[in-house]
């Protein structure tokens, strides 16, 4: 179950020098899609390099592509049947509440945070969410099990990613050679 | 549905390797077990996700959080936490990275569109 918007991240959401002259367009974009905190968009280059090296072919480019994804999207959305829709919707919309989430970091580092390092937290929160949600449906079926997901096909995800070194783990120590 | 033999006993049967913190945890009060039914049926899972693998999930999250905080806290700025420093973290794992770049992008333009907004309203 390959979800839309994990496509190879080859375009850039910002790809106009003064964002504020396209502010209200994108505004627009962003707000009519579901959820205050899934934006849609890819980026896969640092902003910094993009504005100091730009030729306007390139810029042009990439605008181009972006509109296509864009497009392609919406084609793909408005193609969705009633459950697709049902489970595209809670995609985006599912996000980790803030202020537990501040709470959290906050009772491990003992001061106040600021909101970007929440908003950040909570972002890749969820991508680790998804990505352990995605080994584990591929160890489902690779078991000829069917959902919903048993706690044996998360462990066994996890083994996974462990061996990927997708998992943070910094309280064993590795022992390189015996 | 609830056959498996693996399902009797898995209460006391915990992680492997981080299975000494997750004793105490359990105890612990779940955080985001509403979210995290809804983010696993939009990530593909069944409508109704079983409730022990909400669990093993929301763990997982927690710690992944912990970790994360803990690793920035060690780098840049001592003891505290800010956003280049997990923007470094991250920066080998492309999903994430972009991700947060995204974001945090997506949150300066609101903002910049709320503070407009509201200025255009204070003017009229």
């Amino acid at each position: 179950m390959a979800d839309p918007a994990r496509i190879k991240p080859e375009t850039s959401y910002e790809n106009k020098d003064s964002p504020s002259q396209d502010q209200s367009n994108q505004e627009v974009k962003s707000e009519t899609a579901a959820g205050e905190d899934e934006e849609e968009g890819t980026s896969g280059e640092p902003s910094s390099k993009r504005l100091k090296v730009e030729p306007e072919k390139k810029k042009e480019k990439r605008q181009k592509v972006d509109e296509d994804e864009i497009q392609k999207m919406q084609v793909l959305v408005s193609s969705f049947s009633e459950e697709q829709l049902n489970r595209y919707e809670m995609y985006r919309r599912s996000a980790f509440p803030k202020a537990a989430i501040k709470r959290l970091i906050q009772s491990i580092t003992g001061s106040s945070v600021s909101q970007n390092v929440v908003i950040a937290m909570s972002g890749i929160s969820k991508v680790f969410a998804g990505e352990i949600v995605e080994e584990a449906l591929d160890v489902c079926e690779k078991w000829g099990d069917t959902p919903p997901l048993q706690p044996k096909h998360m462990r066994e995800a996890v083994r996974r990613l462990k061996t990927r070194d997708q998992i943070p783990n910094t309280k064993f120590k590795k022992i390189t050679f015996h | 549905m609830a056959d498996e033999e693996d399902e009797t006993g898995f209460d006391e049967e915990l992680d492997d390797g981080s299975g000494g913190v997750e004793c105490g945890h359990g105890k612990r009060k779940r955080l985001f077990s509403k979210e995290l039914r809804c983010m696993m049926y939009g990530f593909g899972d069944d409508q109704n996700p079983y409730t022990e693998s909400v669990d093993i999930l929301e763990d997982l999250v927690i710690e992944f959080v912990t970790e994360m905080t803990h690793k920035a806290m060690s780098i840049g700025r001592q003891g505290r936490v800010q956003v280049e420093d997990i923007v470094f973290l991250i920066r080998k794992d492309p999903r994430k990275f972009a991700r947060v770049k995204d974001l945090l992008t997506m949150n300066e333009e609101l903002k910049r569109a709320r503070k407009a907004f509201d200025e255009a309203n204070y003017g009229s």
